[in-house]
């Protein structure tokens, strides 16, 4: 089989196992005797190991099955999890992380063999593990009789067809076709669960047992079958001329198969069918035996791949039931999962294309306002239309919006981790906290916001909270807390990074910037906290006392600083001395299309983001106040600052009111602002673009945007006037 | 065919040349994306001088910038001549240079090129000059399109 094209699906779900057992595995170990993790872990790493098989990749698969033994030997009770077994276990983890990542690069698992791990892995099986101890085969003999054992009974159970009610048409045709001397069997099939294409594997069996016979009753229906709405098993009664070996030989010749159990059918037998299993099961034990001819002779094989299936069936149920526990029993209602996977780049070209599509209505609205002018029928048709062609473009790019955003859990993920990594690390006693995994955004940002949100913590780890003694000292509790909450402020999605530690310390700073020499002494010493904590975002200037290798490698906060405002937002800090600080992230929801009103300063066209707007006020000249050489206005029992765009953009002077001042209320977080226009010109979807990178203008220039008319008007970003 | 064009790349560089002021100048054509008319240009806040602002290419916002003020030649005089070239260098993205009018293109051999000029020292613009080419009516100063468009990041 070519598994290439298979290779995407792997790197994402082998992706989706490691997380898995990366958050298990810190569940396991804050509570050792969890089971639900255990076995979920034991789940992950099985399927795992079952994809490193199917692409051929021996190390990553080696190292998972030896993990594998391990959780099996900690599911079977022969070994308790220790804090040491622990480590090792994620050690095991970044070097399968290591394998997928390398994979991901070169589609190729490198050659790192990871000796050590496995050496440490299997150290353990043989202090903890089974009596004879001598690795993964020793276990598998320990396993095999007892395996064995119970295969019978499990037979009996995973026999599913007998439990299928059959209808009395469906019961003719069998006893009919007995007294005409052919055979009737019922099967049920087990397809592996690492299979990727169950209905085709289905399809397979059935076109293989066509051949030879006819399927009277299929469970579930072949249609369900077809569109895999089914677990990873089936039933079927088939009549056919040929003996029970040959068909079992036919199914198991499909690959991906991992069992099959059947048996031969009298008529009394199909009278009987999921009504009286215990008399059903004294002719199974025959049949049993018949197919079990092929059975024992597989087992026989090796040791190893006996443990294996006794290992898969059992889990198998479990996985089932755990999978039941999380999504509401998808046996009775089939979860025929509605998504789909696209590629990033496709929703990038729809984005593009849904861009174009506004740019060109803006257009078509402009000239249809144009002609609107004339009263005839036509001109109104066209207003009408367009007005049409408005809310329908409106709500495709909504819709593509909205399949852009993800949760940004997926960012968030593998931070529970680093932090227990750090822990051990520093010394320190920490817990984090996240909440509003679910906030989502566009996933390009998540995609890029991870990197600055994992500065952030490790500095906050590393540089914000004490030392236990010092904690206890100050009467804090010994463990800090560490906290991540994402939340959603109109058209902003917010990261708060904070945490209960020393907080930062402005007068340490700027003894720094001035020993340094970053600042000159003078001006540095009449700066005010705000423009000495800026200095931290500077590059270059980088806080820590001694270098770590977590943090403080003079690339750090102006790292973060870059990366956010890449992403459209800003990033600012509240700091508390001796009582933490919390780094505020603001992220725009979308980078590409938003709503905006247009105004007119000195002449020139700029677009704001309407998210961003409060209210529009029109105020008297003469309500403006002076404080501290400011203007000011008071609205609604609030003062609020005043900034006059046309001093901020340069722009050209024109003749203005003079009485009345049109101001736009802008609001960041808490904080309100007044902008001065000169005309408001409506409001307008616009589609944000670039000013590229040769053009370097003020920071409150976010990007420009077309008109409808072809004319480029640049969009200010009022988050930067405060 | 195709082998004599290959003969003829080889040995010869095109240079469209454009008009400043009483000067012509030479943009080598590899580095030419397309050649706008004049058009609206929505003036940038707070950019450098040599920036007239940004223009819509075809959905593309394209920054322009006055050759004339990068040279520290006099301010630009639009007329129905002028032009805006649009260059693209490398994965850098688009950027237009207005010029007063575009004349023709040259193919110039590379025994018509004299590099290292260094004979007029009076002005800025010569850090932009590549070389000097022979064309049949005078001389033509090639501009040193990575050096003008590269500067603007300082």
């Amino acid at each position: 089989m070519d598994v290439g094209q298979y290779l995407g699906i792997f790197l994402d779900e082998s992706q989706e196992h490691i997380q898995a057992l990366n958050d298990n595995l810190l569940t396991l170990e804050q509570d050792p005797e969890n089971e639900d993790s255990i076995n979920e872990i034991f789940r992950a790493a099985h399927s795992l190991k079952g994809m490193a098989g199917t692409m051929g990749y021996k190390r990553l698969q080696r190292l998972t099955h030896d993990t594998e033994d391990v959780f099996s030997a900690i599911r079977g009770g022969q070994m308790k999890v220790t804090s040491n077994l622990i480590d090792i276990l994620f050690q095991a983890l970044d070097a399968i992380q290591g394998y997928v990542d390398t994979i991901r690069d070169s589609s190729d698992e490198g050659e790192d063999d990871n000796e050590s791990i496995i050496a440490e892995l299997n150290k353990f099986l043989e202090g903890g593990g089974a009596p004879a101890a001598e690795g993964g085969g020793a276990a598998a003999e320990a396993a095999a009789p007892e395996g064995a054992e119970n295969q019978e009974s499990a037979d009996g159970d995973k026999a599913v067809y007998r439990t299928i009610v059959l209808e009395e048409a469906q019961k003719d045709v069998m006893k009919d076709a007995i007294v005409a001397d052919k055979k009737v069997y019922g099967f049920t099939v087990y397809i592996d669960e690492n299979c990727m294409l169950k209905a085709a594997r289905a399809f397979l069996v059935f076109k293989a047992i066509e051949e030879m016979g006819e399927i009277i009753v299929s469970d579930p229906s072949s249609q369900d079958i077809e569109d895999e709405k089914f677990d990873f098993s089936f039933s079927i009664f088939v009549i056919t001329g040929e003996p029970m070996d040959k068909i079992v030989a036919a199914i198991k010749s499909v690959s991906e198969i991992e069992e099959v159990v059947g048996e031969e059918y009298n008529e009394e037998m199909v009278d009987n069918n999921g009504t009286a299993p215990e008399e059903a099961e004294a002719s199974s034990a025959e049949a049993a035996q018949e197919a079990g001819g092929e059975d024992t002779a597989a087992a026989a094989e090796s040791a190893e791949v006996s443990v294996e299936h006794t290992a898969a069936a059992p889990q198998a149920e479990t996985a089932a039931s755990s999978a039941a526990s999380k999504k509401a029993a998808p046996a009775k209602k089939p979860v025929a999962s509605q998504t789909v996977r696209v590629d990033i780049e496709k929703l990038d070209i729809l984005m593009n294309l849904v861009s174009e599509l506004i740019i060109a209505k803006n257009a078509l609205v402009s000239s249809a306002a144009q002609m609107s002018g004339g009263s005839n029928s036509e001109s109104q048709v066209i207003t009408e239309n367009v007005e049409y062609l408005e809310s329908v473009t409106t709500n495709l790019h909504e819709s593509v919006m909205k399949v852009r955003m993800v949760p940004i859990e997926s960012a968030l993920q593998r931070f529970p981790r680093m932090i227990r990594d750090l822990e051990k690390k520093l010394g320190k006693r920490m817990q984090l906290t996240i909440t509003g995994e679910e906030t989502e955004l566009d996933r390009t940002v998540v995609d890029q916001i991870g990197d600055p949100l994992m500065h952030l913590l490790r500095n906050s780890a590393d540089h914000g909270l004490e030392t236990p003694d010092v904690r206890s000292e100050r009467g804090k509790p010994e463990t800090g807390s560490i906290f991540l909450n994402a939340y959603q402020e109109g058209n902003n999605v917010i990261i708060e990074v904070g945490d209960d530690g020393n907080g930062i310390d402005v007068e340490a700073v700027r003894r720094k910037i001035i020993e340094r020499n970053f600042i000159p002494e003078e001006q540095a010493l009449q700066m005010n906290d705000k423009e000495v904590i800026d200095v931290l975002f500077d590059p270059g200037f980088s806080m820590a006392k001694k270098v770590t290798d977590i943090s403080g490698r003079g690339v750090g906060l102006d790292v973060v600083k870059s990366n956010i405002e890449q992403l459209g937002g800003d990033v600012e800090v509240k700091t508390k001395l001796g009582e933490g600080s919390t780094f505020i992230v603001r992220l725009p929801l979308t980078l590409a299309i938003i709503q905006a009103l247009m105004v007119l300063v000195g002449g020139e066209k700029y677009a704001i983001a309407l998210g961003n707007i409060q209210t529009i006020e029109d105020i008297p000249v003469s309500e403006i106040r002076l404080v501290e050489n400011k203007e000011v206005i008071q609205l609604r029992g609030s003062v609020i600052p005043i900034i006059r765009l046309s001093d901020m953009l340069d722009a050209p002077e024109v003749e203005r009111n003079n009485e009345n001042l049109i101001i736009v209320v802008v609001k960041k977080g808490d904080s309100l602002a007044g902008l001065v226009v000169d005309e408001l010109m409506g409001q307008q979807e616009v589609v944000i673009k670039s000013l590229g990178k040769y053009i370097n203008t003020s920071r409150i220039i976010s990007g420009a945007t077309i008109l409808g008319d072809g004319e480029v008007a640049l969009i200010i970003d009022s988050n930067a006037l405060f | 065919m195709a082998d004599e064009l290959r003969i003829i790349d080889n040995d010869v560089t095109q240079y469209i040349v454009v008009g400043l002021g009483n000067e012509q100048y030479g943009i080598d054509i590899k580095y030419i994306d397309n050649i706008v008319r004049m058009q609206r240009i929505t003036r940038v806040p707070k950019s450098s001088e040599y920036f007239r602002g940004v223009i819509n290419l075809r959905g593309e916002v394209v920054p322009v910038m006055s050759l004339r003020i990068k040279m520290g030649l006099p301010e630009d005089e639009i007329t129905g001549k002028s032009r805006i070239i649009i260059l693209k260098v490398d994965q850098s993205g688009s950027i237009g240079v207005l010029v007063d009018e575009v004349k023709k293109v040259y193919n110039l051999r590379a025994d018509d090129v004299e590099d290292n000029v260094s004979h007029d020292s009076k002005s800025g613009v010569q850090s932009f000059i590549s070389g000097v080419g022979k064309v049949e009516n005078g001389l033509v100063s090639l501009l040193d399109i990575s050096t003008i468009i590269g500067e603007v990041d300082i």
